[in-house]
């Protein structure tokens, strides 16, 4: 606990006194893009209706509020990926991963540590977002609160999950950029935050089954769009058996991976 | 169970891999950097280890320390392997390394020590005690509220140093921990050293200043590309190799009798002589010898009528025997 704890004490300490607004400013206008265009095209090319297909895929009618959720869903869970995936690679390149491994510490409180601070961070950007797409003319109904609350949790496990088989990768490479614009691509695509997976070609589908974001977006879905009466239980034990499967793989892989980046630096 | 940090046999070869073409390719033989070291380092003594660039400190340090894995043989600290039980060997070892970041820029120096004592797990009473008698022994009280980005160098490296030793270490591995430093701040460091080795610290000590480890260490390893080459204490060492005097001398001008008297000199002590001209064009001696030669050069020098421009000696030095032992070629030319 005191890992965590110091380690969401630390990392806020130092995003208060340096917070990249150019960051929040970046995300924020790729969610209010998202929806500015969706709304562009519902008005001007769907004449203000869904196809059939969308409201039998969603059992609802209402796009806008899909694509809303879904953009603020999306920037949480690049936000997210970003920080903690990228908590280690940045330690690497600061000089200071070495004086992280040289401590009895053990990973995953630190990196829960960086989620802890991370969750507080995003909750914020998510906000003003919501608040700018109701400003936009979006309205979302009131969520069901215990469902919205599942949604959270399954979100931050299946972003955790992700993000620590991530910082494997990035250690081992040697590289955040590649590595994690390839993953928000894919998750972009075929996560459902803008369209549902229904729409993907059957392999993709099955990619997308694969990541447990995909999962817990249906339990965010069932929480948020009026009219679309599906049980959110199911998709949160998957979400959270996903999350957790990928995080139990990241730990593994994790050890060697910071071996490897030290092999590295060790040069220097 | 034995006490100290004892390494057997310990080996480490980095994969060495080269670009071929498009792809690469690992090298035909990587080449080891550390090859059959077996030290130990004893509580309550600093013991030092040299050897010239590249000889394999750096990359033994890293080992002892669990960040590198040993190729081949064992370490174990007070008896806990450091593969096995590295966590455990975590608790009780810490690094400071001249040159290497290590702490937070954007964190003041109490919140880096805050910090790490969180990660070495120091309960919060002793913490809080303890940081600020780092803060005072390194003398960063005043700018312990600035962020690190702000410190000078050797204030940062103070910071490194208090860093090393935030758990009370019961072995410090000290990599050229001097370096950057100004002469008061590095003289209060050896003499913390020394403290905390006659406190039971089992230190160890690499560095590229001589007196520094003269001063210090009561036994030293000297390694070469990778292997032991000589150990001792720092006397015993230079008293390994053929200590020499060395006895420089410049005439105001060229005179061949005086030469001749040089040379038959050189022949009658066997001392080596070698011969040239300064930047000047001025003739150029080089003396050496076990003994101090200097009297008898200049009596030479007088009864044939030269002019002495310049003259110096130099005694034998660690440094000298370091050389010797290190990289005989280098001697030899
Ligand atoms: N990460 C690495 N990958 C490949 N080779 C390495 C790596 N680290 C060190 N080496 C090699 O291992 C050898 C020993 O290096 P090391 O850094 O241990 O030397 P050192 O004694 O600390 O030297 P210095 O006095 O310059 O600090 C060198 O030949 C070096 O090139
Ligand atoms: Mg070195």
């Amino acid at each position: 606990m005191s890992v965590m704890g110091a380690t969401f004490v630390r990392n806020w300490r130092i995003t208060v006194r340096a917070y990249p607004w150019t960051y929040f400013v970046g995300t924020l206008a790729t969610g209010v893009l998202t929806i500015g265009v969706s709304m562009l095209a519902y008005r001007a090319i769907g004449g203000g209706r869904v196809g059939a297909s969308f409201t039998a895929a969603t059992g609802s009618a209402d796009y806008l509020g899909y694509v809303t959720i879904g953009a603020a869903a999306l920037t949480f869970t690049t936000r997210m990926v970003l920080w903690v995936a990228k908590a280690q690679i940045t330690e690497y390149r600061e000089g200071t991963l070495e004086s992280q491994l040289l401590t009895p510490a053990r990973r995953l409180p630190y990196l829960l540590g960086v989620t802890a601070q991370a969750l507080s961070t995003t909750a914020v950007e998510i906000t003003v977002l919501v608040a700018v797409a109701g400003v936009l003319g979006v309205r979302l109904s009131v969520p069901e609160p215990l469902t919205l609350l599942a949604a959270t949790v399954a979100a931050t496990v299946a972003v955790v999950g992700m993000s620590v088989p991530l910082s494997a990768l990035m250690l081992a490479a040697g590289e955040a950029h590649i590595t994690q614009n390839t993953l928000f691509t894919a998750m972009a695509l075929l996560c459902g935050f803008t369209f549902p997976t229904s729409y993907l070609p059957q392999a993709a589908r099955w990619l997308g089954e694969a990541l447990p974001v995909t999962w817990a977006l249906r339990v965010l879905r069932a929480a948020t769009l009026p009219g679309a009466d599906v049980d959110p239980w199911p998709a949160f034990a998957v979400c959270l058996l996903l999350g957790g499967a990928y995080l139990l793989v990241g730990l593994s892989i994790l050890k060697p991976a910071e071996r490897r980046a030290l092999h590295r630096s060790a040069r220097a | 169970m034995s006490t100290g940090i004892v390494t057997t046999d310990l080996r480490k070869t980095f994969p060495v891999r080269r670009w071929q073409g498009w792809r690469r390719r690992p090298a035909a033989a990587p080449v080891p950097a550390v090859d059959g070291l077996s030290l130990r380092i004893p509580p309550g003594q600093v013991t030092g280890l040299l050897g010239l660039n590249g000889a394999g400190k750096t990359t033994t340090i890293r080992i002892l320390s669990t960040l590198l894995r040993p190729s081949g043989g064992t370490v174990s600290v007070d008896g806990l392997d450091v593969v096995e039980h590295a966590r455990e060997v975590r608790r009780r070892i810490n690094v400071i390394s001249g040159g290497e970041r290590m702490v937070y820029d954007r964190l003041t120096a109490r919140e880096n020590l805050w910090y790490f004592g969180q990660l070495y797990d120091v309960p919060r009473a002793r913490l809080r005690v303890r940081i600020g008698e780092l803060l005072d022994l390194v003398g960063l009280t005043e700018a312990a509220r600035l962020p690190v980005e702000r410190y000078s160098r050797g204030m940062r490296q103070r910071l490194v140093i208090a860093r090393g030793l935030i758990n009370d270490p019961a072995y410090l591995l000290l990599d050229e921990p001097t370096l950057g430093l100004d002469a008061p701040i590095a003289h209060q460091l050896r003499a913390l050293i020394a403290q905390l080795a006659a406190d039971g610290v089992g230190v160890l000590l690499t560095s590229h200043y001589l007196a520094e480890v003269e001063q210090l260490c009561r036994h030293v390893y000297l390694i070469a590309r990778g292997s032991l080459v000589a150990q001792g204490s720092p006397a015993q060492l230079a008293g390994q190799t053929v200590r020499r005097h060395t006895v420089r001398l410049v005439l105001a001008e060229a005179d061949p009798s005086v030469t001749a008297a040089l040379r038959a000199l050189a022949v009658r002590h066997d001392a080596e002589l070698t011969v040239d001209v300064d930047d000047e064009g001025r003739p150029r001696f080089a003396l050496r010898h076990p003994e101090d030669l200097v009297g008898a050069v200049v009596t030479a020098v007088v009864q044939q009528g030269g002019a002495v421009a310049g003259l110096t000696v130099t005694p034998p030095t660690l440094e000298d025997a370091i050389l010797a032992l290190a990289d005989p070629a280098a001697v030899a030319r």
